[in-house]
């Protein structure tokens, strides 16, 4: 853990907090204020500005991004790309990442599933400090745990969907195991993204986001590189969904997909399914054989989602046609069919009850969110005592499934409305409407860690709250 | 004298020119569209407790007249629509009349061109009897401008009429704007002001005197996303207009086939 360190390369002369990120109480200016000049402070005493070559930099930039040849976008990317760059990582082996940014408004780029650092991590919330507009970083830290994870930005949009995670502020973080098996013949990445959002009246009366377009790795369906393969292969599919706020499903007609790793935790029983639910920031491993010739489309199920681009055509080797797309049929998912055939009953330590709801805030605009009846940043500290089990309690009473997230650790899920499972670790999980969702999480990884919907539109409504160490 | 009766008598044979829209179906429009594979079923009622006593140019009264219509909406995709309405009226010794009947294709700007208002554009062609309209032949044309901030709401129906076949052939196009303006005061509960009036040929604007003028304090309550419920009383302060009229809206949403999991 000694390798984790936040080194601001070139440390801002001074640090604009007003307004950049859309904070705008004033214990929020004072709690920015604050952190960011703890970190000016201690940061380049600490780590003097080095002096070897990163191991990867990522540039946050504007950039025009060719979704299909009559759909162009202009969006921030890091490196210029959507995704943005593979970072592959070893677990355990240090790595170091300089981060410039060249956006006109502070950034900051959070590394999804990583168990590290606050101070590294890439949350204001947690502690760590933001990248002033024109300020370059260099991040280092120790990854852990192996397995399918990704970077994004985490700041605060609101109603801007130039920032956040409606940008093109992202990409896959593969951290290896040390030693890795790799019995599959060949892998493919998978990025589900969603585009040109803008808001409209949801069927529960709110504003929601919806957009126009879609793509898989940066491409709308039809557009880019089919995927090639042969009859016989074993096929790794790491599939993330880097979207802001939809959920989506994946198939691909005539195959099926063993899942490996939910969120790039090994499960404990590998299911054959048909079809793959993700929320907003979750990852499927999946090995697809790939015995049915044909030309498919890997996409979504659900025709409006498909049309809308989210979708890749998977083309068998001398075979020709038109891509048969998979159908909206009967779209099954159950975290469940992951878990311990038999489940594990074990005790919790400490139960923490963690109840959703939400409060109308007319009709053209967007609900404002609580937990425990309260909007960030006014919600309760959650209190972890180290090493013990602690139950969080996933009680959502609104309308909506939220696919709520947990930095800097992963929670085993032990009860799905209410019947009991184990063995599923994760740190996304979809609670769905009106249900409780209970999760054991063993509070090892000392330090402030933030607890939110990941939804953007969710978390910039107050759908946060920061778990403490005692 | 004579002038004064004569001007009376002119304001009265003006009074049914101005009256294209009538109290069938009195509803500020959004640029909503019914969604596809939906079909939304509303039924208006509509009491006119201060009205015409007298018949006019074949025209019935419309005082205390109760006017029910059945609407029935059916979207065809995200940007488009086709309504059809049954008009009826029901009156003391007359009993139940059927009055028309009229179609209403509409379109949309789609929500994913992300417009900053909404914007639509319907179109209703329909026949009435020449007892219950002198124009028995109409065509309106209807822009639809809306947009929700927060908890208010505003929506503007300018419409534009044209009578195919009636006295009110030679007035050309007639101008009879709606607005709306109302606010959320809960979830389910919002409360606002409707606005109609039908201000004659576009070309050679009535006198206020002969314009309709009606002004709706009204509720709208969202109690599901699959039913409509609307309720107002209108005051109609120029004598051209019906002077008191209860208005009542109930609709529900009805999807047909497949629908996809979120």
């Amino acid at each position: 853990m000694g390798d984790n360190k936040s080194v601001p390369l070139h440390p801002p002369s001074s640090v604009p907090l007003e307004g950049a990120v859309g904070l705008p109480s004033r214990r929020d200016f004072l709690l920015r204020a604050t952190l960011a000049g703890a970190a000016s402070f201690f940061a380049p005493a600490l780590h003097p500005q080095p002096a070897r070559k990163p191991d990867y930099s990522l540039e946050i930039t504007e950039t025009e991004w060719e979704l299909s040849p009559k759909k162009r976008i202009r969006v921030a990317a890091y490196n210029g790309q959507i995704p943005g760059p593979l970072l592959r990582l070893t677990e355990g082996r240090p790595v170091t990442i300089d981060i410039t940014n060249r956006l006109r408004h502070e950034e900051i780029v959070h590394w999804h599933g990583q168990w590290i650092p606050p101070d590294v991590d890439g949350s204001m919330e947690e502690g760590s400090p933001m990248i002033a507009p024109g300020a370059s970083t260099r991040i280092r830290f120790t990854p852990r745990p192996f397995g399918l994870h990704w970077y994004h930005t985490h700041i605060t949009a609101n109603r801007d969907f130039n920032r956040g995670l409606y940008s093109g502020e992202f990409g896959v973080l593969l951290v290896e195991p040390r030693r890795n098996p790799a019995p599959w013949d060949g892998e493919q990445f998978l990025v589900l993204r969603d585009w040109e959002p803008y808001f409209v009246s949801s069927d529960d009366g709110s504003e929601m986001v919806d957009y126009a377009a879609a793509s898989i790795n940066g491409r709308m369906l039809g557009h880019g590189e089919p995927i090639r393969v042969r009859p016989g292969q074993r096929m790794l599919f790491q599939i993330l969904n880097a979207s802001a706020t939809q959920i989506h499903w994946i198939a691909l007609p005539g195959h099926r997909f063993q899942v490996l790793a939910l969120d790039g935790r090994p499960v404990p029983t590998q299911a054959p399914v048909e079809f793959l639910r993700l929320g907003p920031a979750e990852r499927v491993s999946a090995i697809v054989t790939m015995n049915a010739p044909g030309v498919w489309v890997l996409g979504e199920p659900r025709a409006s989602f498909r049309n809308a681009g989210m979708g890749i055509v998977v083309e068998y080797a001398n075979r020709t046609g038109k891509p048969q797309h998979p159908r909206d049929a009967a779209l099954r998912w159950d975290y469940r069919a992951f878990a311990d055939a038999t489940p594990a009953t074990r005790k919790p330590d400490i139960t923490v009850p963690l109840v959703f709801t939400s409060r109308f805030q007319g009709h053209g605009a967007l609900d404002r969110w609580m937990i425990n009846g309260k909007s960030f940043p006014d919600t309760d500290p959650v209190r972890l005592t180290p090493g013990l089990r602690h139950r969080l309690q996933f009680i959502n009473r609104s309308t909506d499934p939220h696919p709520v997230h947990l930095h800097r650790h992963a929670f085993e899920l032990v009860s799905l409305q209410g019947t009991p499972t184990s063995g599923v670790m994760k740190d996304v999980v979809i609670v769905e409407p009106d249900t409780t969702t209970e999760v054991d999480l063993i509070a090892n990884n000392p330090g402030n860690t933030l607890f939110h919907c990941h939804q953007q539109d969710h978390m910039d409504s107050g759908f946060m709250a920061l778990f403490r160490y005692a | 004298m004579k002038i004064a009766l004569l001007s009376l008598a002119l304001a009265i044979a003006a009074a049914p020119l101005v009256r294209a829209q009538g109290n069938y179906e009195i509803q500020v429009y959004g640029a909503d569209t019914v969604p596809p594979h939906s079909t939304m079923v509303e039924l208006h009622s509509n009491f006119t407790a201060a009205g015409q006593k007298n018949f006019i140019g074949g025209v019935a009264p419309t005082n205390h007249a109760e006017h029910e219509t059945i609407e029935i909406t059916q979207g065809i995709n995200d940007w488009s629509e086709v309504g059809f309405y049954i008009f009826t009226s029901e009156k003391n010794g007359s009993g139940v009349q059927w009055v028309g009947d009229h179609i209403r294709p509409r379109v949309r700007v789609p929500e994913r061109w992300r417009w900053p208002v909404g914007v639509s554009l319907s179109m209703e062609i329909g026949y009435q009897r020449a007892l219950f309209s002198a124009d028995t032949w109409t065509w309106e044309i209807r822009p639809i401008v809306d947009k929700a901030v927060g908890r208010w709401y505003f929506a503007v129906n300018p419409a534009l009429e044209r009578t195919w076949h009636g006295p009110d052939v030679d007035q050309g196009l007639g101008f009879a704007p709606a607005v709306k303006i109302s606010y959320d005061f809960t979830k389910q509960v919002s409360g606002g002001v409707e606005y109609y009036a039908d201000y004659g040929s576009l070309t050679s604007i009535a006198s206020l005197h002969d314009q309709q003028q009606q002004i709706f304090p009204a509720i709208d309550l969202n109690v599901s996303p699959k039913w409509e419920i609307n309720f107002g009383v209108g005051v109609g302060p120029t004598a051209a207009t019906d002077h008191w009229i209860v208005k009542g809206i109930i609709g529900r949403r009805f999807d047909w086939g497949h629908r996809s999991k979120p």
